[in-house]
């Protein structure tokens, strides 16, 4: 075999048709094109889809302030008032701190006929008993000697209402809806004492529907009622003696764990709307009466308080096994104030009257919705801000279609409000809720989460032993082929 | 597992309401084939605790436990029809306690058994958080592997870090039970969660109590806390501030949860057993029961008896980018190499 091998003659490699260059650099060339054909793709599918925001324009919302105008008419019809001076000096007052609260003033011609708009007032200022009267959007002034002080400093008041950090705290944050949920608690109904029953829905018609009714220019509520009879607390009431009686107390330090929400159900889950909770709470035998000590450890004759964005408690200690509408007027009443100062309705000035028949004053409703306007615009604007910040930050968050046509929605709707402001305060309030929603929904975009961190080192490993096996033969042949070519072409020339 | 629930049972305790509580297990292990006493999971070997009970909620469970879950619960970026119970619903004055246990290394904490965050994911997850004031203030607390390189990512304000165990130090399990034969709660965990038991709702400790309490020769590793980007001083800062629903310090502290899977650890109280002392149920076995298993048991032979081990890189920055160049001149120089020695042929 190995003599019969020596015989033949060898084979000429080059005259093997797969030797033929021609084709040996067409394979070549073949696999050179997939690869350089497939790194646009490659690219494409790498890449994070980061679609520029319109920056200029969110940085050139800092420039823009929210001006709202007020529009005050004052007629003095009392000697040494002047309604001039009044108007100067609210101005300047107004002027003053301008930073917090973006109204300014203007002065308008006192029309006791026209349709009350919100912003504009009417001041009236007459002689007669002194008296502070609101009616609508007017204030009317009785003075025998009131001076322009006292008048200047109620109006401050009621169109810029002061409120101190402990009312900041209480206030709900702004959302276009809300969850309004009662509950009537039992601590254990089969103890003797419980409520098993309220006429809920009529008392809210009766008690609460002006005032939502009022609200529902700035907030979509939804309302749901249950009765609970087994709700323990998560702790004994301290028993304490009034007099021969034996009773039961819940100290400042009890009020704040009061809610179990352990063992209490306070609210569905069906929705992601916040949720105010309203809670009439029976003790149960045992444990009643039940009183609030106030700071001092006596007894308060106050049955109810305020957890700061939370909701309303009130302790009942009256039992009976069904509440009528009428028997509810003092708990609703109740939940009345409690929800008005839980949304942030600012209380009036102490000397002042109004229709006591109306849950509050237009005067109130307006300097509340003057500022959720103003938070509203300053939430959105720090919003927009914030995710700007965060994609130049994070360089592995994607910016898709969809965030992008918020944040135009957002810079649509603060124009808006910037542009309606100083005709109607309804519709700035609108769109800043709107911006608000828009700018809420751009960053929480499920899309803009960014790509796990992948440390260099992890890329090397994924591709490494990929690429680095096909490259080396395909770097390598190549670099043969043009050192073969180069050496033909010399040889030719 | 029992550290999460641990953790879980003491903020419920405390007043945080389980709608508020957001509870990741990656694991069933109370309802594990493998566990021999089902639905129960005990906070030690002694079995006096039931952590699993009748009354727990967990929010992710299994399969949903995943680093993208976990990131957009943090970053509020949930899908729209995510339920109320899964999202964290916070604002500019709620304070957050997250706490993580698992395997981890540095700058890692493996989720299941296929992927793992990185402590510049956490890192930048909190930074968004704090973009959109979704926070007031942030307790972070691990109790992992190397657990401390998790936290030194951070670079956003108010936040409070705590770990078990420094870079390049193991985390060491509390004890063992013979009867599953696995360690049942980690050393660290179980500390804090004995001086929790001390604690109530209107208590008046503060963290700086909770840090002093942390012994490493009883804990087995070095605990490490961060508190440079927190700006109340820690003896100024209730505990309550952060594990306790109390209403008037206007707290809202969800807490955020994960564990790798584990083999069953839990136990069943119903089957009589002759060395179960029935106790009072609601305070932890102390440290003297089984003091000969103290530490024998590691957390890395924890991962191992479940088949999985988790390797922990010690290197640092430096090394990294080092190790990366090199990987590029090996590929460079195969390259030469070949292209010199086919020239060097002809």
């Amino acid at each position: 075999m190995a003599e019969a091998d020596q015989q033949q003659p060898p084979i000429d490699l080059s005259k093997l048709f797969f030797q033929s260059t021609t084709t040996r650099r067409r394979i070549i060339a073949s696999y050179w094109i997939v690869v350089i054909l497939a790194i646009p793709i490659w690219w494409r599918i790498t890449s994070i889809d980061r679609l520029s925001l319109p920056e200029s324009k969110v940085s050139a919302l800092d420039t823009r302030d929210l001006r709202l105008p007020l529009r005050v008419g004052l007629q003095s019809n009392v000697p040494g008032i002047s309604s001039n001076s009044i108007e100067t000096q609210l101005a300047h007052r107004l002027k003053r701190d301008a930073e917090s609260h973006c109204v300014f003033f203007e002065s308008a011609p006192v029309d006791l006929n026209r349709q009350s708009t919100p912003g504009t007032y009417d001041v009236v200022i007459e002689p007669g008993a002194p008296n502070l009267l609101l009616d609508g959007r007017r204030l009317s002034v009785r003075s025998q000697g009131e001076t322009e002080e006292q008048v200047l400093d109620a109006l401050t008041n009621l169109v810029l209402p002061s409120s101190d950090g402990m009312e900041a705290l209480r206030i709900v944050k702004y959302s276009p809806r809300f969850r309004i949920a009662f509950s009537l608690l039992n601590e254990d109904a089969t103890s003797g004492r419980s409520i098993l029953s309220w006429d809920v829905e009529a008392a809210i018609k009766r008690y609460l529907a002006p005032a939502l009714e009022k609200l529902s220019i700035l907030h979509n509520f939804t309302i749901e009622s249950q009765v609970q009879y087994h709700a323990p607390l998560a702790f004994r009431p301290h028993e304490i003696q009034i007099g021969e009686q034996t009773a039961h107390s819940l100290t400042q330090e009890d009020l704040t764990v009061f809610v179990n929400s352990a063992e209490w159900t306070l609210s569905s889950s069906v929705s992601n709307d916040p949720v105010i909770h309203f809670v009439l709470f029976v003790p149960s035998a045992d444990d009643s009466p039940l009183y609030i000590l106030d700071h001092n450890g006596t007894p308060s004759s106050a049955d109810a308080f305020i957890l700061p964005q939370w909701g309303g408690i009130v302790v009942s200690n009256n039992a009976r096994p069904h509440l009528k509408v009428a028997d509810l007027e003092h708990t609703f009443v109740t939940f009345h104030n409690q929800l008005l100062s839980l949304l942030g309705v600012p209380s009036l000035p102490a000397n002042v009257d109004y229709d006591y028949s109306l849950p509050f004053t237009d005067w109130q409703l307006d300097a509340l919705v003057r500022l959720r306007t103003m938070q509203n615009v300053e939430n959105s604007k720090e919003t927009l801000r914030s995710i700007v910040a965060l994609v130049h930050q994070i360089e592995n968050m994607p910016v898709g279609q969809d965030v992008k046509g918020d944040v135009q929605g957002v810079l649509d709707a603060l124009d808006l409000v910037f542009a309606e402001s100083s005709s109607s305060l309804m519709f700035a309030l609108r769109h800043s809720s709107d911006a608000l929603t828009r700018a809420s929904r751009a960053f929480f975009n499920p899309g803009m989460l960014a790509l796990l961190y992948f440390p260099a080192e992890h890329k090397y490993a994924v591709y490494t032993p990929l690429f680095a096996s096909v490259a080396a033969p395909l770097v390598a042949t190549l670099a043969r082929e043009v050192a073969a070519w180069r050496k033909t072409r010399r040889e030719q020339a | 597992m029992s550290n999460t629930l641990g953790m879980y049972r003491t903020v419920k305790r405390l007043g945080i309401p389980d709608s508020n509580i957001i509870l990741m297990l990656a694991d069933d292990t109370a309802c594990n084939p493998r566990n021999k006493f089902p639905g129960c999971v005990y906070s030690n070997a002694a079995r006096n605790l039931d952590l699993y009970g009748d009354n727990i909620e967990v929010d992710y469970r299994g399969y949903e436990v995943t680093v993208e879950n976990f990131i957009r619960v943090l970053t509020g970026r949930v899908d729209p029809s995510v339920p109320r119970s899964k999202r964290l619903l916070t604002d500019d004055r709620s304070n957050i306690f997250v706490y993580m246990t698992g395997h981890g290394g540095n700058e890692f904490l493996k989720f299941q058994d296929n992927e793992e965050i990185s402590a510049f994911d956490i890192a930048d997850a909190f930074e968004q958080m704090w973009q959109k004031r979704r926070y007031n203030e942030i307790l972070f607390m691990i109790d992992t592997c190397q657990a401390n390189g998790m936290y030194s990512k951070f670079y956003s304000p108010n936040i409070l870090a705590t770990g078990s165990s420094e870079v390049g130090q193991n985390s060491y399990s509390y004890e063992n039970d013979n009867d599953i034969g696995v360690a049942v709660i980690d050393s660290f965990t179980h500390h804090i969660l004995q001086f929790m038991e001390g604690i109530d709702k209107t208590s008046q400790k503060t963290m700086q109590d909770l840090f002093d309490v942390f012994d490493p020769v009883k804990i087995h590793s070095t605990p490490g806390v961060r508190s440079d980007l927190f700006h109340r001083p820690l003896s100024q800062t209730l505990v309550t501030d952060f594990f306790g629903g109390v209403s008037q310090a206007e707290v809202f502290l969800p807490l955020i949860d994960t564990k790798t899977s584990m083999p069953p650890n839990g136990l069943d109280s119903k089957q009589p057993r002759a060395q179960d002392d029935p106790q009072d149920d609601a305070v932890d076995d102390d440290s003297g029961v089984f003091p000969s298993i103290r530490g024998s048991y590691d957390a890395d032979l924890l991962a191992l008896s479940s088949g999985k081990i988790s390797l922990s890189s010690q290197d640092g920055m430096p090394a990294r980018g080092a190790r990366a160049w090199t990987s590029i001149a090996l590929v460079g120089a195969l390259v030469v190499w070949v292209g010199i020695r086919t020239r060097a042929k002809r």
